[in-house]
């Protein structure tokens, strides 16, 4: 059987949690091959290969993943903030070059000072550096120098996140939704 | 029938503007102007006021309450730019009186001269109306948009989302649909074949009176079409991606915010766990026989000795302190510097040579200078020295 190119990396690469992007020489293997790694994954490892225009990622059933929790609080308050500040925080996402001092003083001063100090990943300069490294890990960040860094297109997982609770929010769907996840 | 004189009336708006402007506020915010405060606003200006806003017919009663008469509530709204969003549906109705009237003046073309004219004219009126309508709801809602956009009103961002929403399903899209030329159905359309038939009809048409009409409402739809081209092109470039853009964005901030309530009850996007390697895990034998087998295989490694462009060559301070010890006095230090050089090096760098003289700094050595200020020269590979003569022995002990 002739597998396709690149099929160690590609499978290496989402296997480790990593989202795979159009930038990359590999995607477009994945790409043309879509049908074959969905049936690849799910029939080897039960695993769920999400298609969207810029990236893949593979998901499991579990979700007890405190990565993707972190994240999204990472990524929600870094949104609410740099909206307070006047931009255009999808622009930013897009287009903007974060470095951490930056990143520093938005958590620093920001109103969920509560929240960000009583969680260990977002807490203080130090665990938030080491949040990064996880996200540019996964691809979720790519850093462009070592204190510097943009968001790929992988952060739009989390503003689609965002977008559904809001919609189930105003159609009025509360408590139904939660799990009871602590 | 208003018995006062013209200026009168404008005098009269002129002294007592910020009356008309309360009036006028007050119906733009509730519909109505109530008699309570009808009666608040003129009664610091006495009972004047009263007769004279009926006098001049600014005001009129409603049952109990008062309005302001429609002339004057277009003069307030045009004056003060405060124009109220029309609903499209509103504006929509002069494409029933526009073509009506396109259909009576083909219809009646050939029968009466001087109803055509009118026709025409009462076209042109038409038309004029609607361009005016467009172009204050365009600015009207584009200004509405950007303080949405600006938010100078602290909405929160659910409702930003919903007004968002409802500027573009109600409003926006509709005007567009109104504006669309490609429509078959919008009013623009419909110009753009009334301007085809007053273009043919202002060459052919035998009455020199109509023909004119025919080229003033062919000028005037030119310029309409220009002007209504570019309200399409607000509405579609401007408005509708930043109503979106505020709608997305305020979406998307609700859901965080919501999120951000109480973030560790609600299920975050499933990822897939990273894989580790636990030490009992299966596959671990084989995955630390892969790592250490990594180092097994070793390449042959050749060392190549590094060409160096430079001599290594290291001051021995010590060393020379002792040959120029052994030798003391020393009746010229410089040269002798030289010379002890020489004796180890065929060559003699100028930082070779500065490093010993450097010598003459040891605080032992007492220094004497030739009284005649003879000189002398020492030659480097790079440089010619001039240096004086200068005696050196140890300090002598007290």
């Amino acid at each position: 059987m002739v597998y396709p190119t690149h099929h160690r990396r590609i499978v290496e690469e989402l296997m480790g949690g990593k989202f795979l992007l159009s930038n990359e020489e590999h995607f477009n293997s994945l790409k043309e091959n879509e049908k074959f790694y969905a049936e690849f994954f799910k029939v080897s490892f039960d695993l769920e290969l999400v298609m969207k225009p810029d990236y893949y990622y593979l998901l499991s059933k579990d979700t007890q993943e405190n990565f993707s929790r972190d994240v999204s609080i990472f990524v929600a308050i870094l949104a609410y903030e740099l909206d307070r500040d006047g931009k255009n925080f999808t622009d930013a996402f897009d287009y903007h070059e974060f470095n951490f001092e930056e990143i520093d003083q938005y958590f620093d001063n920001s109103s969920f000072i509560d929240l960000i100090e009583s969680n260990k990943t977002l807490k203080d300069a130090e665990s938030r550096r080491t949040l990064l490294n996880g996200m540019s890990r996964r691809n979720i960040i790519f850093k462009t120098f070592e204190d510097r860094f943009t968001f790929t297109q992988a952060y739009k997982v989390f503003v689609d996140f965002a977008k559904d609770l809001a919609l189930k929010r105003m159609k009025g769907e509360t408590e139904q939704t939660e799990t009871e996840t602590t | 029938m208003i018995k006062a004189e013209p200026r009168t009336i404008l005098n009269f708006l002129n002294t007592y503007f910020d009356v008309v402007r309360d009036l006028f506020e007050y119906q733009q915010q509730d519909g109505i102007i109530t008699k309570e405060v009808y009666d608040m606003i003129c009664h610091k200006h006495g009972p004047q006021m009263k007769s004279r806003l009926r006098e001049y017919r600014v005001i009129r009663a409603v049952g109990g309450d008062y309005e302001m008469r429609d002339v004057y509530f277009k003069l307030m709204e045009f004056l003060l730019f405060e124009f109220k969003p029309l609903l499209p549906e509103t504006i929509e109705k002069y494409k029933g009186a526009i073509a009506e009237l396109f259909l009576k003046i083909r219809k009646s073309e050939i029968h009466d001269r001087d109803i055509l004219i009118e026709r025409i004219k009462n076209l042109s009126g038409q038309v004029r109306e609607f361009v005016d309508l467009v172009e204050r709801n365009a600015f009207r809602l584009l200004s509405e948009t950007r303080d949405l956009k600006s938010n100078i009103d602290r909405v929160q961002y659910r409702e930003k989302v919903n007004k968002a929403s409802f500027w573009i399903e109600y409003y926006i899209l509709p005007l567009n649909r109104i504006l669309d030329v490609n429509h078959s159905e919008s009013v623009t359309s419909k110009l753009v074949e009334v301007s085809e038939y007053a273009n043919r009809k202002r060459l052919d048409y035998s009455d020199e009176t109509v023909r004119n009409e025919y080229e003033r409402l062919y000028v005037q739809l030119i310029q309409t079409n220009q002007d209504l081209l570019k309200q399409s092109k607000i509405l579609t470039n401007e408005l509708l991606p930043l109503l979106g853009r505020i709608r997305t964005e305020s979406l998307i901030l609700t859901g965080f915010i919501e999120f951000l309530r109480n973030p560790y009850k609600v299920e975050t996007p499933p990822l897939l766990k990273g894989s580790r390697t636990m030490v009992y895990a299966k596959d671990m034998y084989f995955k630390v026989r892969e790592f250490f087998e990594q180092f097994q295989v070793e390449g042959p490694v050749i060392v190549e000795e590094g060409v160096s462009d430079f001599d290594k060559w290291i001051f021995d301070r010590t060393l020379f302190k002792e040959k120029l010890a052994e030798n003391m006095p020393v009746n010229d230090f410089f040269t002798w510097c030289f010379k002890a050089l020489k004796k180890d090096f065929s060559e003699i760098e100028t930082e070779k040579y500065f490093a010993v003289t450097g010598l003459l700094f040891d605080e032992d050595l007492q220094i004497d200078y030739s009284k005649k200020g003879e000189r002398i020269e020492i030659k480097t590979t790079t440089s010619k020295l001039s240096v004086p003569k200068l005696k050196v022995e140890p300090t002598s002990k007290i």
